[in-house]
C-alpha cells in the first residue's frame, strides 16, 4: 500500500469535524492520515441549527447511532420549513420534506390541484401533504419504508446544537484515530515549485506539514483566501443579507418539528427548536437596517425569554471562485456563505465531503480531479442560490424598501426561466443532479403566490369527478395519518430526550 | 392341496429349443447369471430353420439387459451394425400429413410435485405454442440429427439423453451366440422331432432330434416362434387372439441400400392397411409393411412396400404370417416359452425384445432350485399378462384416436371397441392429461402423453398445482427448460459422427 | 385568452410520424385533440431494422404495446447490448452491456478496484464482472431476482423489423384514434413564425394548430418551409454514406448487435429471428457503393441479398422546435445508428412534447424549454458516439488516423480526459448513458485511467481476490439459470421445425 494521504484540517466547528468524522470513519484505514487543528479560542459560529435529510446518509455513512447523536445534540426533528410573510404578509406555508398529493397517470398532484382551483375548489395544497399536517399539529413519527403507503410519502431531518454536534463528532473521530491540536494557525508556507501549501505554522510554533489542506477556517479562509488568495464571488446583488443576530430563548410551548422563518422589514428570523431551548436569529441587510433596530426586532419576536445577549455576525452573500485549488479544499464557510434560509450550510459541507471522498486524490494530485470537484460542487452552490433569490424575488410586499428592491432586481436567466414556464404551466424541470427538486419549488412558488395559468393537459385525461373525488379521499388519509401520528415532544422525549433536556422536563415538573 | 410329483433332486440342465434372438438372449443371460458350473445349457437349433430376423429396434430397457451380462457397447454397437435410437416418429397416424415423435425420456422437469406435462398443457391450453417436442432432449436431437451419450456422472444440470439400439438382429443373436458359448453354453445343431415327457409328472424330460440324439433336461425354454413345439404342441397352453383390436396379421419385411447417415430414430408410417417401418442401420435400412390381409392381399402390400422405399432394394421382400395376442400360459411345468413362442404383438413400439427380455429377468428372479411351485408358475404368468396386456391397450391406443377415415381398415379403427380399461384411461388422460400410470407398466405417463396428444386427444384441463405460479413465473420456467434442453443439444455431435469416433461397424 | 391546442399533424413517414401519433393520440386524443398524421411516402426498406434500448420497453407500456405482441409482429428479438470489434487492432471485441460492472467494495466503485488489481496483473476483463455483459454473450434473457437486483441493473433491449414495427404503430394509432392522409407534400402554407397548412398533391391540405415534422432527413418543415439551420457534426463523424442489406438468421442466436470496424467505417449485425439485418456506416471517397457491399458480406460472414444505399449527414437542427413545427427523429436530430441513438432520439422527442405539450397555441413557450432539453440529450449521445472514433486504435490507418485526431467537443474532451486521469466519469445533465455505460466503452477501447481512487489500495489482495472470485461465481451461476433469448422468444413465436414431427 502506498503511504497514506496526509490530510490536514484548519479549523474545528461543523464543517471541520463532519470532514474529520468522514476521513476517519467512512475512508478505510491506511488511506488517510488526518489531523485537524482548532483554537477554542476562536469563536464557532454554531448556533442551534436545522438540517436536510441528506444528513441521515452522513451519519449512516459513518456509522453514526441515530437516538445517540440526537441525544448529544439536544437534537429535535424536522419536517419542513414554516415560511411566514414571505411573498405576502399574512402568508404561511411550508415547505416539506415530502410531496403534495400523488401524482395520478404520471402527472404531479399538484397540476390537478391547479385545475381544480380554476374550476372552483379552494383546497389549500397543504392539506395534500402530511409532513405539512403533521407539522401543523406538532406531530411526528418515522417514515415506513413500504412504498405506496402514504406513511412513506416523506423524509425528515434534524434540528440540532451545532456546537455539540461537532463535539459529537469530535468524539466519534478522535475514538478513531483522529489527531486534534489546539492552536492556531499563524503562517502558511507555500511550496516554491507549484504554490501548493506545504505546511502551517501554529501559535506554538509546530509546523505541520501535509499533502491535502481542508480550510474550515470559517470566514477569514485562512488558506483559500488568505494564503492561496482565491477571490471570492460576490452574490450581495441578488440576496442583500450581510448580518445576523443570533440568541437563544427559553423553550415555551410545543415543540414544532418544523423551523420557522419570518420575514421581517429587511430580512428574516429563525426560530429552531432544540430539546433545551430555542435557537432564534434574524439575518438582515445592513443597507435596510442598522445593527440596533435589529436587535430591537429580535428580541421583540422571541417566543421565550432570551437566554444570552444577541450575537452578531456579519457575512457576505457568495462563495470561493472555487472550492479546490491546488492541494486546498475550502469547506464550510471557508468556502462560501448563503444564508441558512433554507438550512443549506451542512448540505453544502456534506457535498464538498461527498465529491472529495469520490475524488479522493493520491499524494500528487491530479489537477483534473480538482477541475471536477469545482465542477460538481459549482453546480450545487448555483442551484441553492437560485433557489434563496427566488424566496426574496417572488414578493408583492410594498412596506419595506429590501422588499422593493429584491423584486424589482434582475434574477439569473435561469431563475427567470423557471418562474416563466412555472407561471405558465406548472413546470417544473427536474434536475439530474442536486438540490431542489420540484416539490420543494412548488411549495415555495405556490406559497409565495405564485399560480400557473395553465395546467398540464394530460391532466383532462381524468374526467373532473374523478379528480375532485380523489382529492378529497387523498386529504382525509393525509389527517387521519397525521392524526395517527405522535406528539412531537412526547417522541422526542421517549426516544432520545438529551440530558439537559431531561434537566429542564425535571426542573419544570418540580 | 395336490401333492407334487417327485422333483429330481437338483435343476441342472436347462435346454433352450430354437436360436434367434429369443434363444440367444436367454442363453447368454442364463450362462452369465446361472453360470456353466452348476448348470449345463445346450441350445437346439436348426440352421435349416430360417429365423425371423430383420432389421430391429428396441427401448432403453435392453442396456440394463447389456450391462447384466457386461457387454461393452460400443463393441456391442460395432458388432450388430447398430445405430442409436431415441424414439419413434408416428407419421400419418393422426392424419396424412401429420407427424409426431414418441421419446425417450421425459418431458421437461417435474416442478413442484407434479409432472411437467401439466405446467405445459397450462400454457397450451392458454393459446400458448402447440409443440411439446421442444420440451425433450431426445425429440430436440432426434429433430437435428444429433447424438451422444450423456450419463458419464457429471452433474451438468443439462437433461440426460435416453437411448436404444436399431441392429441387425440376426447379427444380434450370434453376438449373443458367442457370448454364450464363450461361457460355457452349448449348441447343438438339429432338429426336434419328438418330445418326452414323464408320465407322472408330466414334465418334459427330453428332445429327440432328427439325427437321433435325445438331449435330456430340467429345464426346457421354449424359444421355437410361432409353432410353440413345446409350450402350444406338447403342452396345449392355448393362445389368446386379440386381433378384433390390433387387425394386422401379415408383415412384408426388406431391406434397402443407406442413401444418407442414419437418423437416431425408427419412423412407422401409416399406410393404407396397416403401417410401415423404417429402421436406419449402419450399413442399411430395414423396411416393413405390418398389414391385415382382410383390407389388402399379400402380393399388393410386397408391391407397395417395394414402391416406397428411399433406397435400391437388397433382397426380396420377405412375407411373415401371424396372430396378435398371447399364450395363455407362458410356464407350465418345466417349460418357459420365450419370444414368439409366448405371444407375438407388432413391432409398432419396439416391445418384442423387451418382452423376450422381461421374460428372462423373471424367470432368472423366480428360477427355480429343485422342484416347480404352481404358486411361482402362476404368479410369472400373471405377471407376463400384465405386461402383454398393457403393451396391448398401448397399441391399440395408437390405432383408436385417429383422425383418419380414409380406408377401410382406418374406419374400422377407429369404430372399433376397446377394452375397457383403456377406455377408462383415454377418458381420464382426456379430461386431466394424466394417464394413471401404475408402477410396474412399462410405459410411463410420459410415453402415454407423447402418444395420446401425438394422436389427437388434448387434454381439456391440467393438475391444479400447475395453476399457482403465476404468468411470467410459468413462463420463465418454460423458457429455462428449453434453455436447458438447448444447450444439451447444442453440444451434441451428429449422430452418424458420433457412430464415426465410437462404433463404426465394418460395415458401416 | 388562451387557445388550446385542438389539432395536431404529424407530417412524415414511418416510425417517427406513427410512434408520435400513437403517442399523442393516447395522451390526448381522449380530449378532442385531433391527430392527423400526413403520411408521406417510405423511407422504409425490407431490410431495415429498428434498435431499441430498454427503455423503450417503458414507451411501449405506456402506449398500451405489449411485449410479446410487439416481438411477434416485428420478427423482434432481445438485445442486451452492442459488441465492438476491431475499433483496435490489439484489442480483443468488448461488450457495451446495458449493465454495470461488479459491484462497491467497501464504498469504493468497483472500477477502482479492478484498475488496482489489474494494474497487480489481473488478467481478467472488466466486462466479466458484468451480469448483463455475461448475459450478452451467452445469449441469455435477462431475468432478475433479490440476488441480481442488488449486483446488476441489467435490462433487455431490442432489435424489431423496420417495416412491421412501422406497421403495427401505424394499426394501433389508428384503431386509438388517429386520422390518417396519404400522399406526396405539394406544398407548405407558412405563417410569420410557423406553418398554417400542409398540401398535397392531388389538392388535399391540411391545417393544424401545431405541426410535428417527422419527414426523417428531408425535413419538410423545419428544414425546408421554416429553414431552422442544420448544424452539420460531420467534423467528428468521417462517414457519409449507409449501407443497408440482410441475411440468413444466426443461429443460435445472438443476444446483442456486433458493430465491427474496418478500413473505411464499421459495419453492425442485428439479429432479428428470421434474418440477420447488416448495416454499414462507411466514407463513399475511400470505398464505392459496390465495395462496400461486398466487404459487407466479407466481414459478416455471409451471403447479403437487397443491400441499399442512403446518405448520412449527422447533425442537429439548431432548434428543433420553431413556431409551431416540433422536429421528431431525423428531421431534428441525426445520429449515427450506434448506440441504438436514432430510436432513442425519437423517444426523447415524443417524451419531451408530451410532458411540455403547449396549452396555449399563441404563446408557444414550452419551445423554448424543450429545445433545450432534446438538444443537451442530443449533444450527449452524439459525444458517446464520437468517443468510439476518437479512441479507436486502429493505428495508420487513414480513416481512423483522421478519426483519432479530430478534435472532441470539450464537454467530450473534458470526460476523455477526466477518466484518463483517474477513472471519474462526468455527467452532465441531459445523458442517457450512465456512468456505466461509459465505463463499458471507455475502458472497452482502451482508455485505461493513469490514477485510482486510493481507498482501493487499502483493500487487503486477498479480500479483494475473494470478493473477486465470489462477483464471478456469482455471475456464472446466474446466468447459467437464465433461459436463452431463443427459449424465450419462442414463447411468443415459435419457429417452425425443420423435421417432419
Amino acid at each position: 500500500m502506498p503511504a497514506p494521504l496526509r490530510v490536514v484540517i484548519v479549523g474545528g466547528g461543523t464543517a471541520g469535524w463532519m470532514c474529520a468524522a468522514a476521513l476517519v470513519g467512512a475512508v478505510r484505514p491506511g488511506v488517510c492520515e488526518v489531523r485537524l487543528v482548532e483554537s477554542d479560542e476562536i469563536g464557532i459560529v454554531g448556533v442551534g441549527e436545522a438540517t436536510l435529510p441528506q444528513i441521515k446518509e452522513f451519519n449512516e455513512y459513518i456509522g453514526v447511532i441515530e437516538a445517540d447523536f440526537m441525544r448529544k445534540t439536544n437534537a429535535t426533528f424536522k419536517l419542513g420549513i414554516e415560511f411566514v410573510d414571505w411573498g405576502f404578509k399574512g402568508s404561511s406555508y411550508i415547505h416539506p420534506f415530502g410531496v403534495h398529493g400523488k401524482p395520478m397517470g404520471g402527472v404531479p398532484f399538484y397540476q390537478y390541484w391547479t385545475k381544480a382551483r380554476q374550476g372552483g375548489r379552494t383546497d389549500d395544497i397543504e392539506d395534500f401533504c402530511l409532513p405539512i399536517v403533521a407539522s401543523r399539529l406538532n406531530r411526528f413519527d418515522f417514515p415506513t419504508t413500504d412504498e405506496g403507503g402514504i406513511n412513506s410519502t416523506f423524509a425528515y431531518a434534524y434540528h440540532f446544537d451545532a456546537n455539540l454536534y461537532a463535539g459529537f463528532l469530535r468524539e466519534f473521530s478522535e475514538a478513531r484515530g483522529l489527531r486534534r491540536t489546539e492552536g492556531k494557525v499563524v503562517d502558511v508556507t507555500l511550496r516554491a515549485q507549484d504554490g501548493h501549501i506545504a505546511a502551517i505554522t501554529l501559535n506554538s510554533g509546530e509546523v505541520i506539514e501535509g499533502d491535502l489542506f481542508i480550510d474550515c477556517s470559517g470566514f477569514r479562509s485562512l488558506l483559500m483566501g488568505k494564503a492561496l488568495e482565491v477571490g471570492y464571488e460576490d452574490w450581495t446583488p441578488w440576496l442583500p443579507c450581510d448580518r445576523a443576530l443570533a440568541v437563544p430563548c427559553e423553550r415555551t410551548g410545543p415543540l414544532t418539528p418544523y423551523t420557522r422563518s419570518t420575514a421581517r422589514e429587511a430580512g428574516w428570523q429563525w426560530r429552531i427548536p432544540l430539546q433545551h431551548r430555542t435557537g432564534n436569529g434574524y439575518v438582515y441587510s445592513s443597507r435596510f437596517i442598522s445593527d440596533d433596530e435589529a436587535a430591537a426586532t429580535l428580541l421583540a419576536n422571541l417566543d421565550g425569554a432570551a437566554l444570552d445577549d444577541p450575537r452578531p455576525l456579519r457575512f457576505q452573500a457568495g462563495r470561493r471562485e472555487k472550492s479546490w485549488h491546488r492541494n486546498c479544499v475550502a469547506v464550510g464557510l471557508a468556502s462560501g456563505f448563503l444564508e441558512p434560509l433554507e438550512s443549506t450550510s451542512i448540505y453544502l459541507i456534506q457535498i464538498a465531503i461527498t465529491n472529495l471522498l469520490k475524488l479522493m486524490p493520491a499524494r500528487t494530485i491530479d489537477p483534473a480531479l480538482v477541475e471536477e470537484f469545482n465542477r460538481l460542487v459549482d453546480v450545487e452552490y448555483e442551484r441553492v442560490r437560485d433557489f434563496l433569490i427566488l424566496h426574496y424575488h417572488a414578493n408583492i410586499r410594498d412596506d419595506a424598501p429590501l422588499w422593493t428592491y429584491c423584486r424589482e432586481m434582475d434574477v439569473p436567466e435561469s431563475l427567470r426561466r423557471r418562474m416563466r414556464l412555472f407561471q405558465h404551466r406548472g413546470h417544473i424541470h427536474k434536475y439530474g443532479q442536486g438540490l431542489f427538486a420540484p416539490p420543494s419549488w412548488l411549495s415555495v412558488f405556490v406559497g409565495q403566490g405564485l399560480r400557473p395559468a395553465h395546467y398540464d393537459p394530460l391532466v383532462d385525461n381524468l374526467p373532473y369527478e374523478r379528480i375532485v373525488a380523489e382529492m378529497d379521499a387523498l386529504r382525509d388519509s393525509v389527517a387521519l395519518a397525521a392524526r395517527s401520528m405522535s406528539d412531537h415532544a412526547a417522541f422526542v422525549d421517549d426516544y432520545c430526550a438529551s440530558p439537559a433536556a431531561v434537566r429542564l422536563r425535571e426542573g419544570v415538573a418540580s | 392341496m395336490p401333492s407334487l410329483p417327485t422333483p429330481p433332486a437338483r435343476i441342472r440342465d436347462i435346454v433352450i429349443v430354437g436360436g434367434g434372438t429369443a434363444g440367444w438372449m436367454a442363453a447368454a443371460a442364463l450362462s452369465k447369471v446361472m453360470g456353466t458350473q452348476a448348470y449345463t445349457i445346450t441350445l437346439v437349433e436348426s440352421e435349416l430353420i430360417g429365423t425371423v430376423g430383420v432389421g430391429e429396434a428396441t427401448i432403453p430397457m435392453i442396456t440394463m439387459f447389456n450391462s447384466v451380462l457386461g457387454i461393452d457397447e460400443n463393441e456391442f454397437v460395432r458388432e450388430t451394425n447398430a445405430t442409436f435410437k431415441l424414439g419413434i416418429e408416428f407419421a400419418g397416424w393422426r392424419r396424412e400429413g401429420h407427424s409426431y415423435f414418441h421419446p425417450f425420456g421425459q418431458f421437461g422437469v417435474d416442478m413442484d410435485g407434479i409432472n411437467f406435462n401439466h405446467y405445459w398443457l397450462r400454457w397450451m391450453q392458454a393459446g400458448g405454442g402447440t409443440d411439446h417436442g421442444r420440451f425433450n432432449a431426445e425429440t430436440e436431437a432426434a429433430r437435428q440429427g444429433k447424438f451422444g451419450r450423456t450419463g458419464d456422472g457429471r452433474p451438468t444440470g443439462l437433461p440426460n439423453i435416453n437411448y436404444a439400439f436399431q441392429f441387425d438382429a440376426s447379427l444380434y443373436a450370434a453376438y449373443l451366440r458367442r457370448y454364450a458359448e464363450k461361457r460355457g453354453a452349448r449348441r447343438t445343431e438339429g432338429q426336434v422331432v419328438k418330445v418326452e415327457r414323464n408320465g407322472q409328472s408330466g414334465l418334459i424330460e427330453s428332445l429327440l432330434l432328427k439325427d437321433g440324439q435325445t438331449i435330456r433336461g430340467d429345464l426346457f425354454i421354449d424359444c421355437s416362434g410361432f409353432r410353440g413345439l413345446l409350450i402350444e404342441e406338447t403342452l396345449k397352453a392355448g393362445y389368446e387372439d386379440w386381433s378384433h383390436w390390433l387387425p394386422v396379421n401379415r408383415a412384408a419385411a426388406v431391406p434397402c441400400a443407406k442413401v444418407e447417415d442414419p437418423v437416431p430414430y425408427t419412423r412407422a408410417t401409416a399406410r393404407e392397411a396397416g403401417w410401415q417401418w423404417r429402421i436406419p442401420l449402419q450399413h442399411r435400412t430395414g423396411n416393413g409393411y405390418v398389414f391385415c390381409d382382410q383390407f389388402i392381399s399379400e402380393d399388393e402390400a410386397a408391391r407397395l412396400l417395394m414402391t416406397r422405399l428411399d433406397g435400391a432394394p437388397l433382397a426380396e421382400p420377405r412375407i411373415l404370417r401371424f396372430v396378435t395376442g398371447r399364450r395363455r400360459k407362458s410356464w407350465i411345468g418345466n417349460c418357459v416359452a420365450l419370444g414368439l413362442a409366448s405371444g407375438f404383438m407388432e413391432p409398432l413400439e419396439s416391445t418384442s425384445i423387451h418382452l423376450v427380455q422381461v421374460g428372462i429377468s423373471k424367470l432368472l428372479a423366480m428360477f427355480p432350485k429343485g422342484g416347480f411351485n404352481p404358486l411361482i408358475t402362476d404368479r410369472y404368468n400373471a405377471e407376463m399378462e400384465a405386461d402383454y396386456v398393457n403393451i396391448r391397450d398401448f397399441l391399440i391406443a395408437h390405432y383408436k384416436i385417429t383422425e383418419r377415415e380414409d380406408t377401410p381398415f382406418w374406419r374400422y379403427c377407429k369404430s372399433m371397441s376397446i377394452p375397457d380399461s383403456l377406455a377408462t384411461r383415454l377418458e381420464i388422460f382426456r379430461t386431466r392429461g394424466e394417464a394413471m400410470v401404475v408402477h410396474h407398466e412399462l410405459f410411463k405417463e410420459q410415453s402415454w402423453f407423447a402418444v395420446l396428444v401425438g394422436q389427437g386427444l388434448t387434454p381439456v384441463d391440467h393438475h391444479p398445482v400447475a395453476d399457482l405460479l403465476s404468468e411470467d413465473e410459468l413462463k420463465l420456467r418454460l423458457a429455462k427448460v428449453r434453455t436447458s434442453i438447448q444447450d444439451r443439444v447444442n453440444g451434441l455431435p451428429g449422430h452418424q459422427q458420433f457412430i464415426d469416433k465410437n462404433c463404426r461397424s465394418a460395415a458401416g | 385568452m388562451s387557445r388550446p391546442i385542438r389539432s395536431v399533424a404529424v407530417v412524415g413517414r414511418d416510425v417517427p410520424a406513427w410512434l408520435t401519433a400513437l403517442a399523442l393520440q393516447r395522451a390526448f386524443g381522449r380530449q378532442g385533440v385531433s391527430v392527423t398524421v400526413v403520411e408521406l411516402p417510405s423511407a422504409l426498406r425490407a431490410v431495415d431494422a429498428v434498435i431499441a434500448l430498454p427503455a423503450l420497453e417503458g414507451l411501449h407500456r405506456l402506449l398500451g404495446l405489449d411485449e410479446s405482441e410487439v416481438l411477434a409482429a416485428c420478427s423482434g428479438v432481445y438485445a442486451l447490448g452492442q459488441q465492438f470489434a476491431n475499433w483496435s487492432r490489439s484489442r480483443p471485441p468488448f461488450v457495451h452491456a446495458y449493465d454495470s460492472q461488479g459491484a462497491a467494495l467497501r464504498q469504493v466503485p468497483f472500477l477502482h478496484h479492478w484498475l488496482k488489481a489489474r494494474a497487480e496483473g489481473l488478467n481478467v476483463a472488466l466486462e466479466d464482472f458484468s451480469l448483463g455483459a455475461a448475459a450478452a454473450k451467452h445469449g441469455r434473457f435477462i431475468v432478475h431476482n433479490d440476488a441480481t437486483d442488488s449486483f446488476s441493473k441489467a435490462r433487455n433491449g431490442y432489435h424489431l423489423d423496420a417495416q412491421s414495427y412501422v406497421r403495427l404503430l401505424r394499426q394501433k394509432a389508428m384503431a386509438a384514434g388517429a386520422q390518417r392522409v396519404a400522399g406526396t407534400l405539394d406544398r407548405v402554407a407558412r405563417t410569420p413564425t410557423g406553418v398554417a397548412s400542409v398540401t398535397l398533391n392531388g389538392g388535399a391540405s391540411i391545417a393544424a394548430d401545431l405541426f410535428v415534422d417527422a419527414s426523417g432527413p428531408d425535413a419538410v418543415l423545419a428544414g425546408r418551409a421554416l429553414e431552422v439551420p442544420f448544424e452539420s457534426w460531420s467534423s467528428w463523424f468521417p462517414c457519409d454514406r449507409i449501407l443497408a442489406a440482410s441475411g440468413p438468421r444466426l443461429k443460435p442466436l445472438p443476444a446483442m448487435s456486433r458493430i465491427s470496424a474496418f478500413g473505411a467505417g464499421w459495419m453492425g449485425m442485428f439479429p432479428l429471428q428470421d434474418r440477420t439485418p447488416v448495416v454499414a456506416a462507411y466514407d463513399s471517397r475511400r470505398i464505392s457503393d459496390e465495395e462496400m457491399a461486398r466487404t459487407a458480406s466479407v466481414l459478416a460472414g455471409m451471403a447479403l441479398g437487397d443491400a441499399v444505399v442512403s446518405p448520412l449527414a449527422v447533425g442537429c437542427r439548431a432548434a428543433p422546435w420553431t413556431g409551431n413545427c416540433v422536429a421528431i427523429g431525423e428531421a431534428a436530430t441525426c445520429l449515427e445508428p450506434l448506440d441504438a441513438a436514432p430510436l432513442h432520439m425519437i423517444h426523447l422527442g415524443i417524451s419531451h412534447l408530451i410532458t411540455l405539450f403547449p396549452v396555449d397555441a399563441d404563446n408557444l413557450l414550452e419551445a423554448q424549454p424543450y429545445n433545450e432539453a432534446v438538444l443537451s440529450h442530443a449533444r450527449n449521445l452524439r459525444d458517446f458516439q464520437i468517443a468510439h472514433y476518437r479512441l479507436n486504435q486502429r493505428l495508420d490507418e487513414s480513416f481512423w488516423d483522421g478519426a483519432r485526431a479530430a478534435e472532441p467537443p470539450p464537454g467530450l474532451a473534458y470526460k476523455l480526459d477526466l477518466f484518463a486521469a483517474r477513472g471519474a466519469v462526468a455527467l452532465y445533465e441531459d445523458e442517457t448513458f450512465q456512468e456505466e455505460n461509459w465505463i463499458s466503452i471507455l475502458i472497452g477501447h482502451g482508455l485505461i485511467p493513469r490514477g485510482h481512487d486510493p481507498q482501493a489500495d487499502a483493500m487487503p489482495r486477498e479480500e479483494q481476490i475473494q470478493s473477486f472470485q465470489r462477483m464471478l461465481g456469482f455471475i456464472a451461476g446466474e446466468v447459467r439459470e437464465m433461459p436463452s433469448i431463443e427459449a424465450q422468444l419462442e414463447l411468443f413465436a415459435p419457429p417452425p421445425s425443420s423435421a417432419s414431427f
